[in-house]
């Protein structure tokens, strides 16, 4: 095989894939471990997996917004704007995430009503539930809701926890836009935010468009990540 | 059909040993006892043609060799897996082919990595449902009544079923099969009068398309392509919509365009080249011809016809020695295939003609016309117009004329048919010559169904019958008149009283009607006045 039969998009997604494998084969031997110290009671060594597993999630979750963020740089992602149940969407979303939640001990509420139905892009969607679960993971005390609702033509995906919420000066550069350096206390890169505003942003509706903003309040008083696609 | 999950006979397929071990940990974990695995395409392809699977989980990247789309292409082609079988694509992205193909060759569903138990159980156990819902739709389809088909979607978006979108979206699909452009136009309508989506709008452009008003088509593809380049259908419609209009040109330059996007899919790089062909671009032709042959190597698309058409291209590059050479690599991957001899052979005689060697032209045209009485019923158009091509090379022009009149005569109503024998001919430089030929090719056919209408009308259906027998023993492959003759010969019955030859004939031709077009319109009315007839006594 010549060089010019593989493509750098060829070569980055089967290289993504090795990637995903190994973390999906890592993810899954942890959980098996956990079982086992779970069985003996071995509450010292499940302790310590919790976080183990938690930055598992957190490479995965860089790695699709990586490779998401790629295509659609190249326009070359199969943007799929289909009707979607928005309980079964976060229902799955909550699953991915659910054995690290019960490490930390954190209490998940949903508030979406059964019947909730609306027009985006199921994993661009999931990729941006799934980095907001990560951060509220980080910064909540002991609890995170998902709420949404379709509110004035937007369906609106709010991500609230209970912990001390975003710094001012998030709030008031515009957070999103303005974290872009890289925090090392935090692990933060700015992608997820610069991910999710991207991706809201490219579910439009006539002449509507999505959005991200921050906020801090919400049903718990803490940070909430807001969504909202036309 | 419907079955549990711990019931479910299982197949996991996966090149990576890790991942193998870990999804059929998964699935027996959900109580599944029946699990199967396959660590490649060929290992799969002889698994599943053992065995019925209602559970299929595959990879989509399985290494060198076929990869899980091309898996689940040939499982449907040959029927390895059915309507109830649920497949689910396990992947590191989502490609173009697994959400935007054609609905029978895309998964079920397709899940991306990494997963976990619960999340694979919930998504199992929901198809499960879906498929209970959908089952009467897609046995419908399956025993090609649409019509019935058609009366379940409307009966579970009566009950406001799940997800209304998806059986809107089949049953505009129906519409469509059925030619029913009316209403496929109104649903497609009412759902874009609530939100501006992708599939509605480009179907409201094949609606327009059927309509030939193909620059109102042309706009709605664009439009739809301006708000998501990555929406291929709307692509491989505004290309095919270009050339009907004669503008192949920009044809070719939408399917290059394409092809850069998702270059991968065998369907479009044929066109490209087919289309490249036409308009003289003999390097993209060649190019394209040369990755469609390459893309399907395991997939059942593989097609001899390209394998002909590259040969075409080399030898009008002049490069005969090539063209052979790809002729002889299409003799050993399609060994025991006439209709790939056929065409190999109506290659190969184009070639020598054109090195000169007119002996060897003349005996690979007798190996050509000698496998097309073999075939017979199962030469393509598209076959019968490359031996024609090769017969004018060879200065028979006689021969090649009273093949493609046949050609027009049997299928006189395909617009599309007629243009694609009209540019054999310009490649000819006979271009005003094809016209005259198939015009007075369709108006005798028309003359010959216009006079048996007329007897009939003046109640002389035996007279009619006579008229239109004669016609279909010349043009058995013409659905119109075998269709017609059908309704001749049910008239002849209600005048004359039935009899035993009269049914059975009348019978036969129905289904060769109904081999010819499923959705033949007047089809099912006589089958219906058959039945009455048959059963009178």
């Amino acid at each position: 095989m010549t060089t010019e039969d593989i493509s750098f998009t060829d070569f980055i997604a089967s290289s993504i894939h090795d990637m995903k494998n190994s973390l999906n084969i890592q993810v899954h031997g942890l959980e098996t471990i956990a079982d086992a110290c779970r069985a003996r009671a071995d509450t010292e060594t499940l302790a310590g997996l919790g976080p183990i597993i938690h930055q598992a999630h957190r490479m995965n979750a860089n790695l699709i917004q990586l490779l998401s963020l790629y295509k659609l740089g190249k326009s070359i992602y199969p943007m799929d704007i289909a009707e979607q149940s928005v309980a079964d969407v976060i229902a799955e979303t909550l699953l991915h995430n659910r054995s690290v939640m019960e490490f930390k001990g954190i209490t998940m509420e949903v508030d979406c009503d059964e019947g909730c139905y609306w027009y985006f892009d199921r994993d661009l969607v999931t990729g941006i539930l799934l980095n907001a679960l990560n951060n509220a993971y980080n910064y909540t005390t002991d609890k995170i809701r998902i709420a949404a609702h379709i509110e004035g033509g937007f369906l609106q995906l709010r991500v609230e926890d209970n912990g001390r919420g975003y710094p001012d000066a998030m709030l008031q550069s515009d957070g999103v836009a303005a974290n872009k350096g890289v925090n090392f206390s935090s692990g933060s890169t700015g992608l997820g935010f610069y991910f999710s505003s991207r991706v809201a942003q490219m579910h439009k509706n006539g002449a509507r468009q999505g959005s991200l903003t921050i906020e801090n309040g919400g049903a718990y008083g803490g940070g909430c990540f807001v969504v909202r696609l036309p | 059909m419907t079955f549990s999950l711990p019931q479910a006979n299982t197949l996991i397929i996966d090149d990576f040993q890790g991942m193998r071990t870990m999804l059929r940990d998964f699935v027996r974990l959900m109580g599944v006892t029946r699990i199967d695995t396959a660590s490649n395409g060929k290992e799969a392809i002889s698994q599943l043609s053992a065995n019925k699977y209602d559970i299929v989980i595959c990879d989509y990247n399985l290494g060198p060799g076929a990869n899980g789309q091309q898996v689940l292409e040939e499982a449907k082609l040959r029927n390895f897996v059915g309507v109830s079988t649920i497949w689910v694509m396990v992947t590191a992205e989502k490609t173009t082919d697994m959400v935007m193909g054609a609905a029978e060759v895309k998964p079920d569903d397709y899940l991306l990595k990494p997963i976990n138990q619960v999340l694979l159980q919930s998504r199992l156990e929901k198809l499960i449902a879906r498929k209970q819902s959908l089952g009467a739709i897609e046995a419908a389809i399956r025993a090609q009544d649409y019509s019935a088909a058609i009366h379940q979607c409307d009966q579970l978006l009566g009950a406001r079923a799940v997800n209304p979108q998806e059986i809107l979206r089949i049953k505009s699909d129906l519409l469509l099969t059925l030619e029913d452009y009316a209403a496929a136009r109104a649903l497609f309508e009412s759902v874009l009068a609530l939100r501006n989506v992708a599939w509605a709008k480009t179907g409201l452009g094949k609606v327009l398309f059927y309509s030939q008003d193909y620059a109102g088509a042309v706009q709605l593809f664009q439009q739809v392509l301006e708000e998501n380049r990555m929406y291929m259908e709307a692509s491989d419609w505004l290309a095919k919509t270009l050339d009907a209009m004669g503008n192949s040109a920009q044809a070719q330059q939408v399917l290059q365009d394409a092809v850069q996007l998702s270059p991968n899919s065998p369907i479009r790089q044929k066109a490209l080249g087919d289309t490249a062909y036409r308009n003289g671009a003999l390097d993209v032709a060649q190019a394209a011809f040369e990755k469609t042959i390459k893309i399907s190597e395991f997939s059942p698309h593989k097609n001899p016809a390209v394998y002909a058409r590259l040969a075409r291209v080399f030898s009008d590059k002049d490069s005969p020695e090539e063209a052979l050479n790809i002729l002889k690599r299409s003799k050993t991957d399609f060994r025991y295939d006439s209709a790939a001899a056929l065409q190999t052979a109506a290659a190969e005689s184009l070639v020598y003609q054109k090195m000169g060697q007119v002996e060897k032209a003349e005996a690979a045209m007798l190996d050509a016309e000698r496998l097309m009485e073999k075939l017979a019923d199962k030469v393509s158009p598209e076959m019968a117009m490359e031996v024609a091509t090769s017969l004018f090379k060879l200065g028979k022009k006689d021969k090649a004329c009273g093949l493609l009149r046949d050609l027009v005569k049997n299928n006189h109503e395909d617009a599309e048919l007629s243009r694609q024998i009209g540019a054999v001919f310009e490649g000819e430089n006979m271009a005003e010559e094809g016209q005259t030929l198939i015009k007075a090719s369709r108006n005798e056919v028309i003359d010959i169904n216009n006079q048996g209408v007329m007897l009939a009308k003046q109640g002389d259906f035996q007279q009619a019958v006579k008229l239109l027998r004669t016609a279909a023993q010349q043009l058995p492959h013409s659905e119109v008149i075998s269709v017609n003759l059908c309704g001749l010969l049910i008239g002849l019955m209600q005048q004359k009283g039935k009899t035993e030859d009269l049914v059975l004939e009348t019978r036969e031709l129905l289904g060769r009607v109904r081999e010819m077009n499923p959705v033949n319109k007047k089809y099912h009315a006589y089958a219906l006045a058959l039945a009455r007839l048959a059963n009178d006594h």
